[in-house]
Formats: structure tokens, sequence, C-alpha cells
């Protein structure tokens, strides 16, 4: 079995599973529109300066329900313990990874769908290709590192306080990037060519050695 | 007095001996005042704290490819005194930035990865508490140590875009006096010393407390798990 026919079976199985409880997706949903919802309070947001506060809101929530999706990601694996089975598989560490970022991505896609609608709803934000393009990618890169912090944390206690103090500072280069990204397609000035471009190298950069350290992280 | 005790004693007389060449040896900065002695320990901690941080790298690696137990002893303790320089750093940099650019803070590239870096190592040492000590935890220590050391040049590479406040490299193009030059190379390597007797130290501590470990793990003094275990 090739490695990526186990990533797409693994994924398959969190996203069924998902499927069959609907529990993530919509804890997700409803948990974003409630970080727009303080956003509305916390700031005074009127048409003149919502292009401005947007962003940083966009990125509050997200980076927020990042931690909150990825945080489940071995939950089941661990209340049934069947990371053991799985990993007692001829299956590679890395093809099992690899199905579950790409789970856990596929499950915080689902929650922008909510978030970026919602945004420009309540914001009056422009709701364009580039700003979805832009999330999009800094998914990517949260993603596989969240996954791989989620897995290491996974089997030590104390594991929901410390996957924010791990991950958050590994996804500030896409904080960055993302931000400046989303700055400038909300008209405010900053090179959107040059943020996206910076997007795409953190996500081959991260993909890549994510890939190289899952072998270290799940096993045994 | 035992080995670490004379070096602990050597390397506080060395750091007595650099403050005095910064105090009394080196010249008053024309432009700064006496704010600008804060540099010779300022640069040399950062550069000590990066030296630890590459300890923490390299015994991470080591350590993932043969498991060896004094190559994590020696990542644990690199940590510890890195982060511990970190502060320094951040500290002094600071103190010196008030009367200089007029605030404490300022979100340069250079600050917010010094920042970030701090963070990473402290989480760090966070982990090496919480997870249960052994393999496990040696090993996610070493992820989060590579990890770390990527992603601070990562940082500093995506904010350079924003305008940099943070003084450029200065001792490489000759642009200090022979004085200077020769008290900041003088604390550097009083600051070293200083970092590796640090880790020495740690390292001895470390391996004490392994020790301890092992011994409480032979004596099977360790009922909490059990149950878990029979389960």
């Amino acid at each position: 079995m090739t490695v990526f026919r186990v990533a797409l079976a693994v994924a398959r199985k969190d996203l069924r599973s998902e499927w069959r409880t609907r529990e993530l997706v919509p804890a997700l949903g409803q948990f974003v529109v409630l970080a727009l919802l303080i956003g509305n309070f916390g700031f005074q947001i009127d048409s003149r300066n919502a292009a401005t506060i947007a962003p940083g809101i966009l990125w509050m929530a997200l980076v927020f329900a990042g931690l909150v999706a990825f945080g489940r990601t071995f939950a089941a694996e661990r209340e049934q313990a069947s990371l053991e089975a799985l990993l007692m598989t001829p299956a590679s560490p890395v093809a099992i990874f690899a199905g579950k970022a790409v789970a856990a991505l596929t499950m915080l896609v689902l929650c922008e769908a909510v978030l970026l609608p919602a945004l420009s709803l309540f914001f009056g934000t422009p709701f364009s290709f580039d700003l979805v393009a832009a999330v999009l990618l800094a998914t990517i890169g949260l993603a596989v590192l969240g996954v791989l912090f989620a897995a290491i944390v996974a089997r030590v206690r104390a594991r929901e306080m410390l996957l924010p103090l791990l991950t958050l500072p590994l996804w500030i280069p896409f904080i960055i990037a993302g931000g400046q990204a989303v700055q400038s397609a909300f008209g405010l000035p900053g090179s959107y060519q040059e943020a996206i471009g910076l997007l795409v190298d953190f996500d081959i950069l991260f993909v890549v050695l994510t890939s190289l350290a899952a072998r270290f992280v799940l096993d045994e | 007095m035992n080995r670490h005790e004379k070096a602990a004693v050597a390397a506080v007389a060395l750091m007595l001996l650099a403050g005095a060449a910064i105090f009394l040896f080196a010249p008053t900065d024309f432009l700064q005042g006496p704010v600008q002695r804060i540099f010779y320990l300022h640069v040399s901690s950062a550069i000590a704290a990066y030296g630890c941080f590459a300890v923490v790298l390299v015994g991470g690696i080591v350590y993932l490819r043969n498991e060896s137990a004094s190559a994590d002893r020696f990542a644990r303790a690199g940590a510890l005194v890195g982060v511990i320089f970190t502060t320094v750093t951040l500290v002094m940099g600071m103190l010196w930035a008030k009367p200089i650019w007029g605030t404490y803070w300022t979100w340069d590239a250079r600050l917010t990865s010094t920042l970030v870096l701090w963070i990473i190592y402290a989480g760090y040492l966070l982990v090496r508490r919480l997870a249960e000590p052994g393999r496990q935890a040696a090993r996610l220590g070493a992820v989060v140590g590579v990890f770390g050391f990527i992603d601070v040049p990562v940082v500093h590479f995506s904010v350079t875009w924003w305008r940099t406040h943070h003084p450029g490299p200065i001792v490489v193009n000759d642009a200090l006096p022979a004085e200077m030059l020769a008290t900041f190379f003088l604390t550097l390597a009083c600051t070293l010393v200083l970092a590796a007797v640090m880790i020495a130290i740690r390292y001895r501590i470390e391996t004490l407390q392994d020790e301890k470990e092992n011994v409480l793990l032979a004596a099977q003094v360790v009922p909490a798990r059990q149950p878990e275990a029979a389960r």
C-alpha cells in the first residue's frame, strides 16, 4: 500500500467519524461566530475602521479555533487507545501523520467556510479570492505544525495547556505573512504578492520538516 | 571544593573582570553616553544564548539518531541556560532602548524574533517538566528543540520587510574604537565561559536527577502508574 493510500485511508476514517458524530465542526463554527461577536464588542467598529480591525479578529479566531481542532485530533485515538494499534500496522508513521493532518486541515477549512463569510457579513470587509487564497495557504502550515505538536503532547499530562504554548510561537511566521496578505486583500498598504510568496515558502518548508519529524513523534 | 565549584568561582571572577573592563577601561560613547556600556553584555549574552540553543539543537539531533541519554541531558542544560541568557539580552536591550529609542519595546524584526526565541525555549522547559521523564519526553524535547531553532531565522526573515530599528552589526565593520572592541571581545569570552560553566553544572544536576529517577524506578516505588499498566 502506498503512502498516499494509507494517508487517504486515515483521513477518510477521521472525517467519517466526524461525519457520524458531527461534534467538532459545528462547535468550531459556533466558536468562530462567538469570536466575531466578542470582537464586535471589544472594538468600536464602524465602516471606516473595519478593514484595519477585521484581519486581527480573523487571525485570533482562526488560531484559537485551530488549537481546539488540533487538540481534538488525537483525542479519539487516546480514548480508545487505537493509536498503538494504528502504529502496529505496517503503515509508515509519515502516512498516518499525513492522513491526520489532511483530516484536521479539512475540518479547519470547513470552519473557515463559516468564518470568512461571517466576517464579511458582520464587518462589511470585501470577500475576495485573494482573502480565501491567503487564509487557505496559511491553514496548510497551521495544520501540519498543529497536528505534529498535537501528536507530541497527546501522551503528556496538561496537554491542553502545552499545545498552545508550543504551537503558537511556531505559527507566528504564518500569522505574519498571512496577516500581511489579508491586510492587503482588505485594501491596506503592503505587498500581497510578497506575502503570498512567503506563505508558499513557509508551507513547503514546514510540510517537509514536519514529515521528517513525524517518524520520531509517532512511534512505539 | 570540587571541580564544578572551582569552575563557578573562576567564571564569576572572569565576569567581574569583564565588568571592570566595561566600566573602567572602555571609553564613554560620545553620542549615547554611559548607556552604551549595556552593549557589551547585551550582545555577548545574545551570542551565548544562540550558542546554548545550538547545544539544544545538536543534543536533540544526536538523541534522535542514537538515543544517547547524555545528549539529552546536554540539550536540557542548554535550554535552561539559553533561556537565562535570552532573558538577560531582552532586559538589557529594553533598558538600553528606553533612553535611546524612547520606548522599551518596538515590534522590530530582531526584538520580535528574540521574544519568540524566549517563548519557544521556555515552552521547551515546560514540556520537559510536564512530560513523564523517559524516552518519550526526550524525543518530544528533541523535536521541539529542532523546530525552535529553525523557527527563529524564519520569524526574523518574515519581519525584516518592516522597517528595522535595531542597530546593525557594528563589530565586524570596525566602526568601534580599539578599546571598545577589546572590551567587547573580553566580555564575549567571559560570557561564553560563564555559559559553558553553567551548562556543565546543570548537566551534572540533570545526571543526578536521572540517577535518582532510575533508582526510584528500580525500587518500584511508582505505584501511581500501576493500575493503568494492569488495565
